[in-house]
């Protein structure tokens, strides 16, 4: 993927950065920060994650299947025990419970690797190790022809180093 | 994550907890990743420390081969008591499982700011000690080689457990339990470990951190997700951490067992857990924040809040103590009577009175907040209720089972010393896990703490503007 | 298990058959040399088929009663004893001792061929060369002249054999054989002969009122146990109109704990009581005497006068005076005209004819001593340990030229020995008993031998034939043919005869009469001699003088009084035990002039304070691996002193006791002997009983549940729990499908156990061990690792850490004397509840199991499914009853060190049931393959079960018949009556657990002798 990165070792200076890029519509900006920023988050202002939804299918799966299990074996080996009913559904809500939280937490997992991209091959492009460290990174995906147009735009933010990515 | 890493809004009244999440200590986030990631690699301190938990653990391991060639009559079990050590051993590691898990997720959504500098060992602690308990059904039944039959496995004759036996509500919760805790220390780590993979320089070792990192970026459409995923695991995680000591629980309160069949088990049970949870985190958590040299990122603020969790859930067990007590007295069913007169003051009254003093006359000392802020006394107290907390369950366990309703089997109990390599074993496999995981991984969540560090900034711009 | 009472006629042809080919089933069998590979037969041997039981009706040789055994032979090996329901003397019960007799059967350390002594050693040699030494030797003592002198020990016995013996004794010049039986009560039998002019008269405690019981212990090793039992349980089970009892003597033993009352007199005082009651004295002096409440002696006099000829007085004491005793006893009878109503020498029993008196082996000990006996035989007699150690038997028999066992064991005596000559064991052998009334009771070999052994009876034919000089007098050649010639109407009638209990008919050869040699004994009257303590031994009820010691279901066993095994103890009053400061298990050191044992003490409130009792049974030196080191000889302590009939007084002397420094945990299945008022074992009033309902108040009895409950079974039928499927409003219609191919769910098994009948005598619990393959677990290398090098090698290590497997246990709790420690009281009432799984409707254990290994039968049963069982062991600790059992070692597993059958005891394990493995749970079944295979007979004969077509093991063996077995919910079936009796409760009927064992009260009588005063 080509573009133009730039590195900012301050975070306000990245934000302002952002906030032009978005009004100047040069190209997709992927935003690199060390940690959790949320004044980052609302500059950004991306699209609210899709991952609950997996979470909530999963959830609904696995109660399902916690249910059905217990009672369907129970169901096909009518063994009496203690004089209890064949399908008791209060013991069997234990096993509905666990199975909620078993399936829906693995759905999330599952929901975020797919969302987030993850697991990737490879960081080289558009990707430097000093964002997992200290400083805040801005990608703008790009053609040759708006690439000076951006340098220009995060040199001016006071980007500590902007090179192109190919 | 969420506004708890926000610095504080001084027109809000700080709460107790993110109070203390300031490290004032810390300046930029490069000295975050210098400062633990120089916690890592070997050392001839760390070496020793490992040897001898392998070697306990090697104790543990022999002794099963031997029981499994001799059968369960090398350990102490002296019917009517049918569990003991064992099960003991068992319900005392589920409990100290339970700290992590509360920390990282119920303290989480609560806020709680000061669970930082403290939840990913806690949360490594957790793991550990869930693997370390889940052996124990296994090393405790008279056939281990059929453990399998608990879980309900597709096989040709379709013959599966008993799901209205509590032991499959344990397989079922403790394996879930186990399953999620571990994704969720995991999630947790995948940028820290993009951290480490950006910092090594031997390769083979970058090598490992990159692929561990499943090629973390940091990128903002990562953490969105990220953030949604931690919070709906959190989420979780709460019910989740409640319902596993629950479920264990009723192995003894769904029996009809004079001093098990108490409708008051599951919240006191997962009172005892937390109690006996952050007791570990202190035992694990004030040497190493000593020999790791991390006093400023776990702070006697953080120790201080976390002992005020100690002293509540101290004062549920006791006031669960209690309540059983009275309950005996108030049902006027003679056999619950007898039984609880005869744990206090008939055979038992050792076991009774070690527990009531470790876990609820000892922590009272934490009213002080002198005491409340002395990592030495804590680590001393942490010791006395883990103590205490066993003893907890032997008082469930035994004296319950040697004195039931046929008087004619009265029994008593001892533990012989294949009981006793058990107990120093699990020590051993447990120790050897923590120590392994700390010189891998970073003890703290490197992120995390960065979220509470102040950024760098060119111009000195107002605080706290957002929400 | 395929014939038992209700198909008898069926048996009967059956047994026809097979008593006609008794000797061609020794085809079948296979010695345990040649055992090997498990394989079907090519050919099937005649009437055998595989899997299917067949049952040969023989006679127990055990004691002297000689009751009618079934012997059940699978595939050529005996696996189980049962009673023989047409036997006229134990009528289908049989004791615990009878049924071990397998153990001693398939015993891995009996003689397994003849031995000779050559040097120090025993060595093996054949049969040949061992019969080719006999010959040379008796030819040497016969050409010394030395015949005359020559001593034969036999076990007694009656029936053909000793006609046999004395016969090919007085062929070769030898005197008539000493009959010897420790077990007799010797002075009892002496009394008998002078008064009733019977050895043995019948015992009728169905026309008794009021029995007196002066040391009779006709329910522990009295006399003839099963008979006497029937007797006393029919009669006590008439409730109201039963006889009361009163026990009169130092020690309460078994039968004192099923007294109504008990009068504890010193020991050697009981003939001022007599005197008493004849009138001969006053009250005030027997009760001075006695040391007893004068009220209760003045009270008894009273009893005895008005129960008239209802008056049963039985003396069984052992003391130098038994016999002037026993006399005043039989006065007692005489003067109130009871006998021939309550005693019957009419009926009398032969077991005891032709008995010797100990006084006549003290006298071949002293001439054996004098060095004056040149051969001296033996079998199955053991006096090197039997004898007090002050006669020194052992040093005067090695004092004989030459000396022969018959024995079957490598016994104390038999060691000595210079020639073994291994007899067969009796169910490999021919025989027969005389019984009761002249009943001539036959024996036949139910295998083929296991070991490389010879019947006696044949060894000495084939030695008299060897012997030109007296050939002539032995035409037969065997011992079969021997019987036969003496039996009326030959070979054919004999055959017949076998397949019958027993036949009436005299004994072939009458028995050489001899008078017995009579001497002062050398004993000090009771009570004088040093000593603070009377030193009160007594014979075991489980292992009697001894002989059942090798025997580990015995040694299980518990004894019915102190519930403790594999030990020796000293019962000891609680008050003295306080005075000494000994707790129980401290060691208590009992010194007598004769000598000393060390023993822990078990402190008991059924003994007088001035009294210590030990039983005798234990400490052997030889007698092999079950027997020896377990426990201390208390003949060790006997003097040797005996009554004017010259038999051993086992009372007769003080000793000193003092307190000893070790201290041992006993070997005790008790954990509380008091109920702490949970109703398990519960109790009315006789009078209560004709009473309506409501006069009858629970809380007004002590040790009863607070909670009232209407008698009987909760659940009429298995698959209702909730005992709604009776009610045709109901809409709960139980949890099974009535469509059931099995129509199982029809069925509902369950089980009375009346405790107004149990004795607590505990022979349903090794029947138990014996149908169940119960593993033994007691012997002391079944112990557990103290370290990763020592083990525990304690005898009962395994029950010290409460690891017992009995499927079925007796509990004994006592009612009353709470303050025993500090105040002696006789008054303390006890009670046995044989508990074994109760089989719930809503069964506590079933839920929690993980893998379903336990769950609830259509028809009723609790079902444990040992291969599925993982062993959580969470079912045990949810049952409130603790039935449930652990395998915690390999019992079943040869190459394990705590194998509980070590070859060839193995042989006698039920094919029918699984022995169960190591780590798994295990417990009562109802005997579930006696009621699957009673229901595939009905249905393989397409029909239906006919009522009480069979029981279980426990009810089958139940010499009290207080256990029956059967299906509840088909009124044809008599528990399905029972079940619903007036006396009718569960146990721990609070938590609704709707059992399918329903326990009929115990029925107590006001105390017979009631002090006026007290």
């Amino acid at each position: 993927m080509q573009g133009v990165l730039g590195a900012f070792p301050h975070v306000d200076t990245t934000l302002g950065a952002i906030e032009e890029l978005k009004k100047a519509r040069l190209g997709n900006v992927t935003v690199f920060s060390p940690t959790i920023r949320h004044e980052i988050d609302d500059a950004i202002d991306g699209p609210n994650s899709v991952v609950r939804r997996f979470t909530l299918v999963g959830a609904l799966l696995g109660v399902t299947f916690g249910y059905w299990v217990s009672i369907w074996t129970g169901d096909y080996w009518p063994l009496v025990t203690g004089g209890k009913a064949i399908a008791s559904w209060i013991p069997y809500t234990i096993i509905g419970f666990e199975m909620m939280v078993l399936v829906g937490c693995l759905a999330t997992v599952a929901g975020m690797f797919i969302n987030a991209r993850i697991p990737r091959l490879t960081t080289t492009v558009g990707y430097d190790p000093r964002f997992s460290s200290g400083h805040f990174g801005i990608f703008v995906a790009c053609g040759e022809d708006k690439a000076s147009q951006v340098e220009a735009l995060l040199q001016k933010h006071g980007a500590e180093e902007v090179r192109r990515e190919a | 994550m969420g506004t708890i890493a926000q610095p504080v809004d001084e027109l809000r009244r700080p709460n107790i907890a993110s109070a203390d999440n300031q490290l004032p200590a810390v300046k930029d986030y490069e000295q975050v990743d210098r400062e633990i990631i120089s916690t890592l690699g070997f050392t001839k301190k760390w070496l020793i420390g490992l040897s001898v938990a392998v070697f306990a653990m090697l104790i543990g391991a022999s002794a099963w081969i031997y029981q499994i060639y001799w059968g369960l009559g090398q350990a102490g079990y002296e019917p009517p008591v049918m569990w003991g050590v064992y099960i003991i051993t068992f319900v005392f590691w589920v409990g100290i499982g339970h700290a992590g898990t509360l920390i990282s997720a119920i303290l989480y959504l609560f806020r709680a700011g000061f669970r930082t500098s403290i939840y990913r060992a806690a949360e490594a602690m957790t793991v550990f000690a869930v693997m370390t308990a889940g052996l124990f059904p296994i090393i405790h039944i008279g056939r281990p080689w059929k453990f399998f039959w608990l879980i309900p496995y597709p096989n040709w004759r379709l013959l599966w457990p008993n799901f209205k036996s509590p032991l499959v509500w344990d397989v079922f919760a403790i394996s879930t339990y186990l399953t999620i805790s571990t994704t969720f220390l995991y999630i947790g780590l995948i940028p820290d470990f993009a951290v480490l993979r950006d910092r090594e320089t031997n390769p083979m070792r970058k090598r490992i951190y990159g692929i561990l990192s499943l090629g973390w970026r940091n990128s903002d459409r990562e953490w969105r997700h990220f953030a949604k995923a931690y919070l709906f695991l959190a989420a979780f995680s709460t019910p989740l951490v409640l319902s596993v000591h629950s479920v264990v629980s009723f192995d003894f309160a769904m029996a009809l067992v004079p001093g098990w069949h108490a409708s008051i088990f599951p919240p006191y049970f997962v009172a005892g857990a937390i109690f006996s949870g952050f007791a570990m985190v202190w035992t694990i958590v004030i040497p190493m924040r000593k020999w790791f040299r991390l006093e400023h990122y776990i702070t006697l603020n953080h120790l201080d809040a976390t002992a005020k969790v100690v002293l509540f859930t101290s004062l549920v067990v006791g006031c669960a103590y209690m309540i059983e007590f009275f309950i005996a007295w108030y049902s006027g069913v003679r056999p619950e009577q007898e039984f609880f007169w005869n744990r206090v003051f008939g055979q038992w009254w050792w076991a009774a009175w070690i527990m009531l003093l470790c876990n609820m006359a000892l922590p009272m000392s934490l009213w002080s907040q002198k005491l409340r802020r002395n990592p030495t006394w804590l680590w001393f107290l942490s010791i006395f209720i883990n103590i205490g907390m066993w003893y907890e369950r032997f008082v469930i366990v035994v004296p319950s089972l040697s004195h039931e309703f046929s008087p004619w089997q009265w029994g008593s109990y001892a533990p012989s010393w294949v009981d006793m390599s058990f107990l120093v074993g699990s020590f051993g496999w447990f120790f050897m896990w923590f120590l392994l995981f700390v010189k891998q991984m970073p003890v703290m969540a490197i992120m995390e703490l960065k979220e509470i560090v102040v950024p760098r900034r060119k111009h000195a711009a107002v605080e706290g503007a957002h929400h | 298990m395929s014939t038992e009472a209700g198909s008898g006629v069926k048996r009967r042809d059956f047994l026809k058959i097979l008593g006609a080919t008794g000797a061609t089933t020794a085809v079948v069998g296979c010695s345990s040399e040649k055992v090997g590979k498990l394989i079907p037969y090519v050919t099937s041997p005649d009437n055998t088929v595989a899997g299917v039981s067949q049952f040969y009706a023989t006679t127990c040789k055990e004691c002297a009663t000689g009751c009618g055994v079934l012997a059940e032979v699978r595939d050529g090996r005996p696996i189980k004893l049962e009673g023989n329901p047409d036997h006229p003397v134990n009528r289908g019960a049989i004791c615990a001792t009878g049924m071990a007799a397998l153990q001693g059967l398939y015993n891995p350390d009996r003689y397994r061929q003849p031995m000779l002594r050559e040097g120090a050693e025993l060595t093996p040699v054949t049969w040949d060369r061992a019969l080719e030494v006999l010959g040379q030797r008796l030819g040497e003592v016969k050409s010394r002249g030395g015949a005359a002198n020559a001593v034969f020990m036999n076990a007694h016995e009656t029936g053909s054999f000793p006609g046999l013996l004395d016969q090919w004794l007085s062929a070769n010049g030898m005197p008539a054989h000493l009959s010897v039986d420790t077990m007799a009560p010797a002075a009892t039998i002496a009394t008998n002969r002078a008064a009733y002019g019977a050895a043995w008269p019948a015992i009728d405690f169905n026309a008794a009122s009021l029995i007196l019981s002066f040391s009779a212990d006709f329910l522990d090793a009295w006399g003839h146990r099963v008979p006497q039992q029937l007797g006393w349980a029919d009669a006590r089970a008439k409730l109201e109109g039963a006889p009361r009892l009163v026990y009169i003597g130092a020690r309460r033993s078994l039968t004192g704990l099923n007294a109504d009352q008990w009068i504890p007199a010193r020991p050697g005082s009981e003939m001022a009581i007599c005197r008493a009651i004849l009138g001969q004295a006053t009250a005030a002096e027997a009760a001075t005497a006695a040391d007893v409440d004068e009220g209760t002696i003045t009270a008894l006099i009273a009893a005895v006068g008005a129960a008239g000829s209802g008056v049963l007085a039985l003396c069984g004491m052992t003391t130098p005076d038994a016999v002037e005793c026993g006399t005043m006893v039989a006065d007692i009878n005489k003067q109130n005209g009871s006998v021939g109503t309550t005693i019957k020498p009419a009926e009398a029993h032969a077991g005891y004819e032709g008995l010797s008196s100990y006084l006549e082996l003290v006298e071949a000990t002293e001439r054996m001593n004098a060095g004056s006996v040149p051969v001296a035989f033996v079998r199955n007699v053991n006096p090197a340990y039997s004898m007090p150690a002050s006669v020194g038997f052992a040093e005067a028999f090695a004092k004989v030229g030459f000396k022969v066992s018959f024995s079957i064991m490598p016994d104390e005596t038999s060691l000595l020995c210079d020639l073994i000559l291994p007899d067969h064991h009796w169910l490999e052998s021919w025989g027969d008993a005389v019984t009761v009334a002249g009943q001539r009771s036959f024996q036949q070999p139910v295998l083929e031998p296991v070991f490389d052994t010879r019947s006696v009876a044949d060894v000495l034919i084939g030695s008299a034939r060897a012997d030109g000089a007296i050939a002539a007098s032995f035409p037969q050649s065997d011992y079969r043919s021997w019987m036969v010639s003496g039996f009326a109407g030959g070979s054919d009638a004999f055959a017949t005869a076998l397949t019958q209990a027993s036949v009436s008919g005299s004994v072939a050869a009458s028995r050489a009469t001899r008078t017995a040699p009579s001497r002062p004994s050398p004993a000090p009257a009771l009570g004088a001699g040093e000593g603070n303590m009377f030193v009160f031994v007594y014979p075991s009820a489980t292992l009697g003088d001894g002989s059942g010691a090798n025997k580990p279901w015995l040694q299980e066993l518990p004894d019915p009084v102190t519930k403790i095994a594999w030990q020796s103890w000293v019962e000891i009053h609680p008050i003295t035990a306080k005075q000494m400061g000994v707790k129980e298990g401290d060691h208590l050191t009992v010194t007598t002039a004769a000598g000393e044992i060390s023993a822990p003490a078990y402190p008991y409130m059924g003994v007088r304070p001035d009294t210590v009792a030990v039983a005798l049974g234990q400490g052997h030196t030889a007698y092999g691996r079950f027997a020896i080191g377990v426990g201390v000889n208390a003949y060790t302590v006997l003097p040797s002193a005996w009554d004017s009939a010259g038999n051993l007084a086992l009372v007769s002397t003080r000793g000193n006791v003092t307190r000893g420094v070790e201290h041992s945990a006993l070997v005790t299945t008790e954990g509380s002997a008091r109920q702490h008022g949970r109703g398990i074992a519960q109790a009315m009033m006789a009078a209560a009983i004709s009473a309506p309902e409501v006069e009858e108040h629970h809380h007004d009895i002590p040790g009863h549940v607070s909670q009232e409950f209407l008698p009987g079974l909760k659940s009429p039928v298995a698959a209702d729990a909730q005992g709604e499927f009776a009610n045709p409003q109901s809409k709960d219609k139980g949890m099974y499908n009535p469509e059931h191919p099995t129509r199982a769910e029809s069925r509902r098994w369950a089980m009375t156990v009346d405790l107004a009948r149990c004795t607590g005598c505990s022979a349903c619990v090794t029947a138990c061990y014996s149908e169940n393959n119960i593993p033994t677990v007691g012997a002391r290398y079944q112990g557990r690792a103290l370290s990763p090098v020592t083990w525990d090698e304690r005898p009962g290590a395994n029950i010290i850490k409460g690891r017992e497997m009995a499927w079925i246990r007796l509990e004994r709790y006592y009612e009353g004397n709470t303050n025993t420690e500090n105040e002696f009281s006789p008054d303390f009432e006890t009670r046995f509840v044989p508990m074994m799984c109760q089989h719930c409707g809503n069964a506590p254990c079933e839920p929690v199991c993980p893998v379903y290994a336990t769950y609830h039968s259509p028809d009723g049963l609790n079902v444990q499914v040992y291969n599925r069982c993982v062993g959580t062991r969470y079912c045990s600790n949810n049952c409130p009853y603790k039935v449930r059992y652990y395998n915690w070692f390999g019992y079943g597993e040869p190459e394990r060190k705590q194998y509980a059958w070590p070859e060839p005891m193995h042989w006698l394990l039920n094919p029918d049931v699984t022995v169960r493995g190591k780590g798994v749970m295990e417990k009562c079944t109802f005997c579930v393959q006696r009621i699957r295979e009673g229901e595939n007979r009905a249905r393989s004969e397409e029909r239906e079960l006919r009522a009480d077509e069979f029981t279980t093991a426990c009810a089958q063996a139940c010499p009290s018949r207080a256990i029956v077995f059967g299906d509840a919910a088909d009124e044809n079936w008599s528990v399905a009556k029972l079940a619903y009796d007036r006396r009718a409760y569960h146990v721990f009927e609070e938590l609704n657990t709707y059992t399918a064992v329903v326990y009929l009260k115990k029925v107590n009588h006001p105390a017979p002798a009631a002090s006026a005063t007290a």
